[in-house]
């Protein structure tokens, strides 16, 4: 077990200041385990959705952090994250990545668990004089807790709730959601997984960052026309924004620059599209409809490591202070089986290892993890759109789509977290 | 059972194919397909996947394919830019006749891939293909590549050159 305190010589104020970072955020391994402990452990992260184990004894395989864990569907239905190690002798029982079980059994020694993480039995239990079996069970985040079908959980038996840390961003979750004429999305097409030769940050960063679109996308934009079009011409014809939620959640919103429905989606249009939006309106009526069907989904950061991206859903996986891993899959909406074709082509163009898209970002990003191996220039800049940001009427700070307003919102709720009591 | 002629008619194919990925001969590649072609990356080792319902890592169809070109193609795709070096093995090559008349190949490879665009990482990758070969003109053309690979489910590298 990692200590709770923070490194002592590691200075975080110091480290992460307004208007700009120090290069070994991204590079020292002392920083990457006390992220491990203060982000990653005490606080709430994103672990999979409901719609992945919908039946008794489904589970999937994922990891907080570093911690390899199971989220299982138990008796009940109630959803757990068990720790995927053997009370015993550190095995890890469960090696499979999904899957139905009835029982998860260590293949050293034999013990053997329920789906709910109780021991069920330890072979020759006569080498015990006594031995207490409910005290052996596989050990459970302490706090799991879910927000539409989002399951997140805590390692730390402590801190604040799950609504508390979502705050107002749980919008940009229902932004999503209520897109599905049903109120739910579905993620069952599987997941594809990216490796990224970069320290973990620099995704939520970058799936958050507007300024980047035209320069490393560069090759997409002047081959294909897409929605993004719009971010790419004129500075001050562009009219999307950047947005900082709190709690480091952040989001790019396009929709001011969307002149008409299903921008987002490329256009839609036929008769599937019409029982689409007649639905969403039986609903909702048509006001809002409209405004769904014109704003489309979120793209967004619910930090540290859930990806609202738009059509998708993404996850950032640390895995050392030089690597880590973006896993996404299609957002299919309830309800709309139709759209999932689409959803699932659109998916492999956006993101993933042979992409239109993300291929360049991740090599870009594995540029910048060399570059900041250098130490005669220590700073990374930090302040674009400090002189033009505002904040709205519901106390968010908002600014130009290429603004680094969601760099900040990212970096100042990590200095609060690193430097907590 | 093909004749061994086909036979070595489709393993000249294998390797020309292979060579002109290799070297990143863009226009010479897409001008092995036909015009109905599916290039289809699994993103699952499951003999079971449906492209229909499974992400996958790559599921083009020619319009698509073109596209992935043209990107290659424009000096700024920076995944590949510059190229990875490449070189690949291709073994273990069957091949039988479909009904219809076209060629089924099924073949293992090997291939290095020196990424030089950021760390200059040695990546290896390992699987099966399966190539449905079809004469148009006289001339063999894929109509359907299927490439799964050894590690379809794992954490992958950038996969943006043609595999």
């Amino acid at each position: 077990m990692s200590s709770l305190a923070p490194n002592a010589s590691i200075d975080y104020k110091t480290l992460v200041q307004d208007d700009r970072i120090h290069a070994s955020l991204y590079t020292d391994p002392r920083i990457f385990d006390d992220e491990l402990e203060r982000i990653f452990r005490r606080a709430w992260v994103f672990v999979g959705h409901d719609s992945e184990i919908p039946r008794q004894g489904d589970f999937v395989t994922r990891h907080v952090g570093t911690e390899p864990v199971i989220m299982v569907r138990g008796k009940g239905g109630a959803v757990s994250v068990l720790v995927n190690r053997c009370m015993h002798r550190g095995t890890m029982v469960c090696p499979a990545e999904r899957g139905n079980a009835r029982t998860f059994t260590c293949p050293y020694h034999g013990w053997t668990y329920d789906v709910s993480g109780e021991l069920l039995g330890v072979p020759y239990p006569g080498g015990y004089a006594a031995f207490d079996k409910s005290a052996h069970g596989l050990t459970r985040a302490p706090r799991v807790s879910s927000y539409r079908g989002f399951v997140f959980a805590s390692l730390s038996g402590t801190g604040m709730p799950l609504a508390e840390h979502l705050g107002s961003a749980t919008r940009l979750i229902d932004r999503s959601c209520d897109l599905s004429p049903a109120g739910q999305v579905e993620l069952t097409a599987g997941w594809v997984k990216h490796r990224c030769a970069a320290n973990w940050k620099a995704l939520p960063e970058n799936d958050s960052d507007g300024y980047h679109l035209g320069f490393v996308h560069r090759a997409l934009f002047s081959t294909v026309r897409s929605q993004y079009q719009r971010v790419v011409g004129d500075e001050k014809a562009i009219k999307a924004v950047v947005r900082d939620w709190g709690n480091g959640h952040m989001e790019i919103d396009w929709s001011p620059g969307y002149q008409g429905p299903f921008e987002w989606l490329g256009g839609a249009s036929g008769s599937v599209v019409d029982d689409f939006v007649a639905a969403l309106e039986r609903r909702d009526g048509p006001e809002t409809t409209r405004r769904r069907i014109l704003e489309g989904p979120a793209h967004a950061l619910i930090f540290p490591n859930l990806f609202l991206g738009e059509t998708n859903i993404a996850i950032v996986q640390p895995v050392s202070v030089e690597e880590c891993v973006h896993w996404h899959t299609p957002m299919f909406l309830k309800g709309v089986p139709e759209f999932n074709g689409r959803l699932l082509r659109m998916a492999e163009a956006g993101m993933g290892p042979a992409s239109f898209l993300m291929p360049e970002d991740l090599t870009v990003a594995s540029r910048n993890q060399l570059g900041l191996h250098a130490r005669t220039v220590a700073w990374l800049e930090l302040g674009r759109g400090l002189n033009r940001e505002r904040v709205d009427s519901e106390g968010r700070t908002v600014s130009h789509v290429t603004d680094e307003t969601t760099n900040r919102a990212l970096w100042r709720h990590y200095r609060a977290v690193m430097t907590e009591a | 059972m093909v004749s061994d002629a086909e036979y070595r008619a489709v393993v000249e194919f294998l390797y020309k194919e292979a060579r002109l990925a290799d070297e990143a001969r863009y226009a010479d590649w897409l001008a092995l397909w036909t015009d109905d072609g599916v290039y289809w990356v699994p993103a699952t080792t499951d003999p079971g996947a449906d492209p229909d319902k499974h992400l996958s890592h790559i599921y083009d169809n020619r319009g698509r394919l073109e596209t992935r070109i043209k990107l290659l193609q424009t000096g700024h795709r920076y995944s590949q830019e510059p190229a990875s070096l490449m070189r690949r093995l291709i073994s273990n090559i069957e091949v039988a006749a479909a009904d219809d008349g076209e060629l089924v190949a099924e073949s293992n490879f090997i291939l290095a891939e020196l990424a030089v665009q950021a760390k200059r990482e040695m990546h290896w990758w390992v699987g099966r293909t399966t190539h449905r070969l079809r004469r148009v003109d006289g001339e063999l053309k894929m109509c359907r590549k299927t490439v799964v690979l050894v590690n379809a489910a794992e954490p992958l590298p950038n996969l943006s050159f043609l595999i």
